[in-house]
């Protein structure tokens, strides 16, 4: 009798527990529709973004952009309502991951800040302009990594394992590679909506799926797009100071002033990990390409190739976060050297009286030119 | 009296089949559902590699295996390692990378005969103690679990290896927030079903199965009438394209072979992950039913499956921890159990095709969540807590699967547990009684600092020394050495009172000992155990 109580309570238990767990995932998902269908409010760059390309729930669609720029413009299928807010959102993601802008924190980026470690990270670091680039004419940038070609490259393979990766997979290497985070599920709405994001942004632009365009992804420089004399981090180091310091501050830390970053770290436990492809140390040539194109801001296309990749070297030597697969030893150097070497080089460099030398000086002390005389401009 | 002998057979064998009959059709439903998540999102090969595996590895081990509760097949960890090794090489899926993967269980196979042929290179795998496996155990239960819950609510399946305990936490979250509510619902009908059955004594044995009907009954219920297309509930795939055997050839052509020189240390990463598999498991579930069977017999089954088993497009084999806990659990105390798992599926992928088809992958998430919590068991992970040390080892490899992976769990629980033995060792008892030193235990570079320390502080005091080492079991080289420069600065006598034994009575002596302490290592060697002196436990 005993016994077939025991046995009673244990499935009363067991049932009790799992329709508790059921209940709380209605909750949720509950939560989570109310969400899609709440009224988005848009950070200011998402205004002025979408706003430009006239998006609007409708029947039809037709890109003001296209308009502009080529003086017609086709007739597409127009977004419901629930794509319109999907777009926004998907905007929303790109240009404030974390959060800061919105009302209610995390909760309206559905807690995209999960994936990412930091409280810096976010798309438009990379995916400048909103994930759409273009310069004071209105031209889109050359490997600006725009989001719109990215959606009508939709499938790659990815070069370092030879997988088939659709859109949403592309989005989660993103995740793990470049912002130095965690995998979402590819069937989160954090992904969906910066999917419909990026389709919209192609479809404004008047993209064809499946070409390639030259905004889509980074101009990776290699070593043979220079001159060939090998890359340097002292110059480097020079150029950094030089072009990117003033915003991205000495150490490389970043720039955030009144719980907003103005310029994203380029070291330190803000920063993208060693793992990331745009660590020099591990592919030596996107985060060089990047440079070249997009930096500084304003002046983008001033640096040389071989600057790019010595301020590339150079940023890949500083202390950063280790990757997932490094193991706990990486990680807890690194976090050592996160810690101790930014003031030890401040001290280093308020006791030293020795000004670093310009280029052309250190390029001398290395027995050469910095241009040679039959280099071509 | 022939006939009856003929009959009594016939029945003993009718009654066997009806004892496993269930334990063999679930382990068949449960083991169809892991072959082909194993194959295809681990290993990056088509579903039939990892059927194949649960069919004809199953049957090759089951009949070279003596060991009653051995259940090969398909192996989470393996057809991991198969997807790391092969990812830079070529594109899954591919020609190419279907051909390396069967060079790379070859060469598994080949230096898992290794191990056969060298025999000090097996004992070695016998140095994996109970605490790190059943840490190992509780871990892969835990794991199983963490798996199980994008497929349980019906979402993609994370593919790329991070860290597992915030890939479980986010997959959590995932199943409360956006998670198919129709896949949930199926899974926790199946979930409910099968732990409700358990209950009832009667049924408990076709408990999983019970709740798989129960799952796709409801999911049958929801086709009607909510339709497929809305619920988008996955379901396991049709095999109907899979037939009995399908003949392969792993490739050794000029051109691949620098490629295949580079997965060679996956190869041996792959042979070893199998072979603790099979070693820790086959002890491990040996002793819970009180049997013994060598572990060179199991390595020596893996090692043949898994040099034929490439032949015929499968997946490498070892022993499945959660599938021989099944078998255990569930009661199946024979070989006859995992051949006649083998053979069921074997007909299920043959002639049951379309009603397999129908089985909505939820439910299977939900079976394997209760194979990964029965692997969970307090009544195995006590006794190790009451000892400090085995609380240690267990912990570390308990964790280590958490935070490592399987090897690095084996890895680290058997540097620790060699490190307490070799600890033990390494204080030796001394015992001082006016000038005479007494060792009990060994000498050897390990422990003679402590003995040196001893002796050392007792020639200070006595002038001289008798040092009597009747009781050492092992003195080594060094010990040698050190004991004969302590004779030659004549401050010492050594006293060995066996050689004052009568020589008959000494040889009694060992004889009885070695009956008693070293019966298997001597049972070993002479490959037949005696049953006689085994008896004596």
């Amino acid at each position: 009798m005993r016994a077939v109580h025991t046995k009673v309570l244990k499935v009363a238990l067991i049932v009790a527990l799992l329709s508790g767990l059921y209940l709380l995932a209605v909750a949720r998902h509950a939560e989570r529709d109310a969400l899609r269908k709440a009224a988005v409010e848009l950070t200011p760059a998402c205004k002025e973004k979408l706003q430009a390309y006239a998006l609007g729930p409708g029947e039809r669609y037709r890109s003001p952009y296209l308009l502009r720029t080529a003086g017609r413009s086709s007739t597409l299928r127009g977004y419901s309502e629930d794509d319109v807010r999907a777009i926004q959102r998907g905007c929303n993601i790109v240009d404030d991951l974390q959060g800061h802008l919105a009302k209610s924190g995390s909760r309206e980026r559905w807690y995209a800040n999960r994936f990412v470690r930091g409280a810096q990270t976010t798309c438009n670091h990379c995916h400048q302009g909103v994930g759409d680039k273009q310069d004071a004419a209105g031209n889109r940038q050359v490997g600006s990594n725009s989001l719109g070609a990215s959606w009508v490259m939709a499938d790659m393979y990815d070069r370092f394992t030879g997988m088939l990766l659709p859109l949403e997979w592309r989005q989660m290497q993103c995740f793990i590679n470049s912002s130095n985070g965690f995998k979402p599920n590819s069937a989160d709405d954090l992904i969906r909506d910066i999917t419909a994001y990026s389709r919209f942004l192609s479809a404004a632009l008047a993209l064809k799926i499946g070409n390639h365009y030259p905004e889509q992804g980074i101009d990776e420089i290699p070593a043979s797009a220079t001159l060939k004399r090998g890359d340097d981090y002292i110059r480097g180091a020079h150029l950094y100071r030089q072009k990117c310091a003033s915003c991205h501050g000495l150490q490389g830390l970043g720039t955030v002033a009144q719980g907003r970053v103005l310029y994203p770290a380029l070291a330190g436990p803000e920063s993208f990990s060693l793992d990331s492809r745009m660590n020099f140390a591990r592919v030596n040539t996107v985060m060089a390409g990047f440079i070249c194109r997009n930096m500084p801001l304003g002046a983008e296309g001033s640096l040389e190739n071989q600057d790019c990749r010595d301020i590339a070297y150079y940023l890949g030597t500083l202390p950063r976060p280790a990757g997932d697969r490094q193991g706990p030893l990486v990680a807890a150097w690194e976090r050592i050297m996160m810690a101790v070497m930014p003031p030890l080089t401040r001290y280093a460099e308020s006791i030293g009286h020795v000004p670093p030398p310009t280029p052309t000086q250190y390029a001398e002390s290395l027995g050469h030119n910095d241009r040679p005389p039959h280099a071509p401009d | 009296m022939e006939t009856n002998a003929v009959d009594s057979a016939h029945v003993r064998i009718l009654a066997a089949l009806r004892a496993n009959l269930p334990v063999g059709l679930t382990l068949a439903v449960v083991t169809l559902p892991q072959a082909i998540a194993f194959s295809t999102t681990l290993a990056g090969l088509p579903p039939h590699f990892g059927i194949y595996a649960a069919i004809w590895g199953v049957l090759f081990t089951a009949l070279l295996n003596p060991s009653r509760v051995f259940s090969g097949g398909p192996n989470t960890t393996m057809s991991a390692a198969i997807g790391v090794t092969l990812l830079p090489i070529a594109p899954p899926f591919g020609a190419d990378y279907i051909g390396y993967a069967l060079t790379l269980i070859l060469l598994a196979g080949l230096i898992q005969l290794l191990f056969v042929v060298i025999r000090p290179l097996g004992r070695m795998l016998d140095l994996i103690n109970e605490p790190i496996i059943n840490g190992l155990i509780c871990g892969i239960g835990l794991f199983l679990i963490f798996k199980s819950f994008t497929s349980f609510a019906g979402l993609p399946i994370n593919t790329e290896v991070e860290w597992p305990l915030w890939i479980a936490w986010q997959s959590f979250l995932a199943v409360l927030e956006f998670g198919n509510l129709y896949a949930i619902q199926i899974g926790l009908i199946t979930l409910i079903t099968t732990l409700v059955m358990r209950q009832i004594a009667s049924v408990r044995n076709w408990a999983i199965l019970l709740g798989v009907v129960a799952g796709t009954a409801y999911s049958q219920y929801l086709n009607a009438t909510v339709g497929l297309q809305n619920t988008m509930i996955e379901q396991i795939a049709n095999l109907s394209s899979t037939g009995f055997v399908f003949p392969s050839l792993p490739v050794f052509s000029q051109e691949a072979m620098s490629d295949i020189i580079s997965i060679l240390p996956g190869a041996v990463t792959l042979a070893l992950l199998g072979l603790f598999q099979t070693v820790a498991a086959m002890r491990r579930m040996n002793r819970k039913i009180g049997d013994y069977t060598d572990s060179r017999k199991g390595i020596f089954a893996d090692a043949v499956s898994n040099c034929l088993l490439p032949f015929l497009s499968s997946l490498p084999t070892c022993a499945s921890f959660n599938r021989m806990w099944l078998v255990y659990s569930l009661g199946g105390n024979s070989r006859i159990t995992s051949a006649i798992s083998a053979l069921i599926l074997l007909a299920m992928v043959l002639f049951l095709a379309g009603p397999i088809a129908i089985i909505p992958m939820p439910a299977m998430a939900a079976i394997i969540m209760v194979v990964g919590a029965n692997m969970i068991n307090w009544e195995d992970i006590k006794p190790h807590l009451k000892d400090r040390r085995e609380a240690v080892v267990f912990t570390a490899s308990f964790l280590s699967v958490l935070f490592l992976d399987l090897f690095g769990a084996v890895v680290v629980g058997s540097v620790l547990a060699i490190a307490y033995s070799k600890w033990e060792q390494a204080h030796p008892s001394i015992s001082v009684r006016g000038n005479v030193l007494k060792v009990r235990g060994n000498i050897y570079y390990g422990s003679l600092p402590v003995i040196e320390s001893t002796y050392h502080g007792l020639i200070e005091r006595e002038g001289s020394v008798v040092l009597d080492f009747s009781e050492c079991y092992y003195i080594d080289q060094e010990g040698i050495r050190w004991l004969a420069a302590a004779k030659a600065a004549q401050k010492v006598a050594f006293a060995d009172r066996r050689r004052d034994l009568d020589r008959r009575a000494l040889e009694r002596r060992a004889t009885a000992e070695e009956n008693r302490g070293s019966g298997k290592r001597r049972g070993q060697r002479r490959n037949k155990p005696d049953r006689r002196h085994r008896s004596e436990f």
